[in-house]
């Protein structure tokens, strides 16, 4: 077992974590699967609103490669294909009823052990579960051509609030090991497993995998500091990664023969009285899995965590790869001299204010910039808050003035908006690392 | 404070729209001043950070405070003024012309481009405009202050793009611009008491044009190494005091505002030079060389150059490593210019612009490097 010890980082000090405690199931009255939780798919439509759709029939393909399928979590009629501009298509609602299921062939350990490559990748694309499985360099649905160099699995939590991997696996043990034995079919490498001195119980008996150790603040949990810290992705290569919650949901449709929807979310932030595990749908609607109301103007709802979240509502929808859902409260207005406070509750990286002194104390920040976009000013700081070997501003100074070439060099291949989410919270300037690093992942994959 | 709220978002349309466009890169510093500009988030992350930039330089100006306190008191002190709040009142008469000007002639400097760019007037500039005066002396003529500035924002930052893109400190490039065009009232003897008549030799230049041993000379010009820590010696108006120019660096340092890499290397760089000139300084009689290592940090502007210039984060190397390199530079390079250069003992001002300009290719070797690593990494 490898073990890292990661010292940059930073963990915001946050309330509203989750009490590891699991209440009741509410009732799902409606989910959404949403193309734009998938960077860059077009989907290919097979339902169209007031279709009835049983738990597991095919919503949408992805056009250029129709072999990926997109399955419905929940029984019901389509109530609206939402798009959005320029006829984007965003999501697709189903109202829930009834517990129509599609039924598949389900398979045995010892029939899983003799899978073929081709037979593993042609029974998890039909499964509609293939999504899971994403790649690095750039993010996206695993290319079914390829064969990665390793796959990478994160059972480390560190993200503000994150949701606790062995929450999200509670009694799914058999599951997940099973779902080991068909990825581990679909690489020739090693399926590295990194889990933290929290989860290291709940992993230590999976056979399969290489394990790892890591430790340390936020972004340690990380799949692509992880990937930096075991084996670097070099030009031309390729590796997966997934979640260990989706595993056990491959692991859950291999042995149940059914589309396996059910998953637990974490509910979290400060403007939540109560915060706890709950078991719900994937693609849940918000106000389904939260049970108190939601004012939309005065909180924000964010699908994932506050740092690489999606911004949803009340009525908005869980995305496909979050397990939690974050509430936190929405900017206030103007505040008098706020550049002079004193700072008793401000968040900050910066020891410029008082409650610096208060390090443990959780605070509820709002989602005010404090501030407006400046020109880069700061240096040095970044790099306490990236784990790698990584020039944050020069590589985003590539990107900003295109070069490609730079890019490559400075390690684009290595990074995800996600790894520079803390220097875009950190900036003084305000600058978007995120959407600088999307920029230039886009940018490289026009090249090719 | 809602109707002064209402009242300022109404201005802010009038101004835009109206025929005085050209104020309201000003408008909007003072208005985002007294109340945060109040946008949300769209996207992740979420949550930001509590710190701006105004909070950023806020910090820098209020580490100098000390520096502006003895600084004018000392001006006062230097000009013969008894009493402590009496000589304080003097220094700060002769100090708050020139940071006025400062501001007036930048500022303007600022709103004009601001407006061309379409930008508020960065925050920077509000470091700058108490920067420059500090580092001049008492008798400075007005005029010349407001060349220098209009010179040393334009040339020295504007041009290059604005904020964060220049290459050297704008203060500096001011106060060079004068040191080159006016030396008769920046440097020499008759310019640091601010009282007509009176004249007397810096510290640097007494121990330069020591006969014997600087220290004996700096001693009987009545400059004690006790006084010289404290600032009460002639130089110019922010720079004399070190310790006053500790407690700001103590402040920077704190809050992370500057880099104590730079603050180290510099020191490290200066001290071991000076150490090295010592010792293999020849058979000398007199002058620089024979001045210990350490009068070298608590004479002329080394402390302020060091604390509040060379640490500029848009001038400096931007990497970690290379702050070091950039740092240990200009601690070597201001020993060398101090006791090598005959026309002129202070060395610090040129010793960070130098700095400054070999800034970007400190940093390239250290973006190589990173580079290299990559390339190697697995073979």
């Amino acid at each position: 077992m490898g073990v890292f010890k990661l010292k940059k980082g930073y963990d915001i000090a946050l309330q509203g974590s989750a009490e590891r405690r699991l209440e009741k199931t509410p009732k799902t009255t409606a989910v959404a699967v949403q193309p734009i939780d998938f960077r860059g798919l077009r989907p290919g439509m097979k339902v169209e609103a007031g279709d009835s759709v049983s738990r597991g029939s095919i919503l949408f393909v992805d056009k250029q490669k129709p072999e990926i399928l997109f399955r419905s979590p929940a029984a019901g009629t389509v109530r609206e294909v939402v798009r959005g501009e320029r006829r984007v298509i965003q999501r697709i609602i189903i109202d829930v009823a009834g517990d129509a299921t599609e039924k598949f062939k389900s398979y045995t350990v010892d029939q899983v052990n003799a899978f073929s490559t081709s037979q593993a990748k042609e029974v998890l694309l039909n499964s509609g579960l293939w999504p899971v499985l994403r790649q690095r360099p750039f993010s996206k649905i695993a290319d079914i051509d390829v064969s990665p160099k390793a796959i990478f699995i994160s059972a480390v939590n560190s993200a503000p609030l994150e949701a606790e991997s062995d929450m999200l696996l509670d009694g799914l043990e058999k599951q997940f090991q099973l779902g080991i034995q068909l990825i581990s079919k679909l690489t020739e490498g090693k399926i590295h497993l990194s889990v933290s001195a929290k989860t290291k119980s709940f992993f230590s008996k999976i056979k399969g995998v290489e394990l790892h150790e890591f430790s340390g603040p936020h972004p340690a949990g990380n799949v692509g500091v992880q990937i930096h810290h075991i084996d670097r992705i070099l030009a031309g290569e390729k590796v997966w990664y997934l979640s260990p919650r989706h595993i056990a949901q491959i692991g859950s449709f291999l042995s149940m023969g059914e589309y396996p929807s059910s998953k637990t979310y974490a509910l979290t932030g400060s403007e939540l009285e109560k915060c706890y595990y709950v078991k719900g749908t994937e693609g849940a609607l918000v106000s389904d899995l939260v049970g108190s109301k939601i004012d939309n103007n005065t909180q924000r709802v964010i699908s994932g965590n506050v740092l690489t979240g999606a911004k949803s509502a009340a009525q908005g929808f869980v995305g496909f790869y979050d397990d939690m859902i974050t509430i936190v409260p929405e900017l206030e207005g103007r505040r008098f001299f706020g550049w002079l406070r004193l700072g008793l509750n401000a968040n900050s990286f910066w020891p410029m204010f008082l409650s610096r002194l208060t390090p443990q104390k959780k605070l509820a920040p709002t989602t005010d910039m404090n501030g407006e976009e400046r020109a880069f000013v700061s240096t040095g700081e970044y790099e306490k808050v990236v784990p790698m070997d990584v020039l944050p501003v020069h590589l985003c100074k590539a990107i900003l003035v295109d070069d490609i070439e730079l890019m490559e060099q400075l390690g684009i291949y290595e990074v995800a908006a996600e790894d520079l989410a803390l220097c875009s919270y950190i900036c003084p300037s305000k600058i978007e690392f995120g959407d600088i690093i999307q920029k230039g992942i886009e940018a490289m994959e026009k090249e090719g | 404070m809602k109707a002064l709220q209402k009242f300022l978002a109404n201005l802010d349309v009038k101004i835009k729209e109206g025929p005085f466009k050209v104020v309201h890169p000003m408008f909007g510093a003072i208005n985002t001043m007294l109340f945060t500009p109040g946008h949300g988030t769209t996207t992740g992350p979420h949550i930001r950070d509590s710190i701006d930039m105004k909070r950023f330089m806020g910090i820098v100006i209020f580490a100098l405070v000390p520096s502006i306190l003895v600084g004018s008191y000392n001006v006062g002190h230097m000009a013969g003024v008894e009493g402590l709040f009496a000589a304080f009142m003097f220094g700060f008469l002769k100090l708050l012309p020139i940071i006025v000007v400062t501001y007036a002639v930048g500022l303007g400097w600022e709103m004009i481009f601001g407006h061309i760019n379409g930008h508020d007037i960065h925050e920077g500039f509000l470091v700058t405009g108490i920067l420059l005066p500090l580092t001049l002396p008492p008798t400075i003529p007005l005029w010349q202050v407001a060349v220098a500035v209009s010179f040393g924002t334009v040339i020295g930052k504007e041009v290059f793009g604005g904020t964060g893109m220049n290459l050297l400190n704008p203060a500096l490039t001011a106060r060079a611009f004068l040191f080159f065009t006016y030396p008769g009232n920046i440097s020499g003897d008759s310019v640091w008491r601010a009282i007509d008549g009176y004249t007397g030799a810096t510290p640097l230049s007494a121990a330069a044009a020591a006969p014997g041993p600087a220290v004996d000379a700096l001693n009987s010009a009545g400059f004690s190494l006790n006084q010289m820590f404290f600032g009460f010696v002639p130089g110019s108006i922010g720079e004399t005091s070190t310790i006053a120019i500790l407690i700001g660096a103590a402040i920077l340092l704190i809050t992370g505002v500057a880099s104590w890499r730079i603050m180290l290397a510099t020191t490290l760089g200066a001290y071991g030079m000076a150490l090295i000139v010592q010792f293999f300084g020849g058979n000398v009689a007199g002058g620089m060389r024979t001045l210990p290592a350490h009068y070298h940090l608590v004479m002329g502007g080394f402390m302020f150059g060091m604390v509040f210039m060379a640490t500029d984060p848009v001038s400096a190397a931007g990497t970690n490593a290379g702050k070091w390199v950039y740092g240990i530079l200009i601690g070597v390079m201001v020993i060398l210019i101090r006791v090598f250069n005959p026309a002129y003992p202070e060395g610090m001002m040129l010793a960070i612009l130098f700095g400054n300009v070999f800034a970007p290719l400190i940093d390239h070797f250290v973006v190589q490097a990173n580079i290299k690593r990559r390339l190697n990494y697995g073979k």
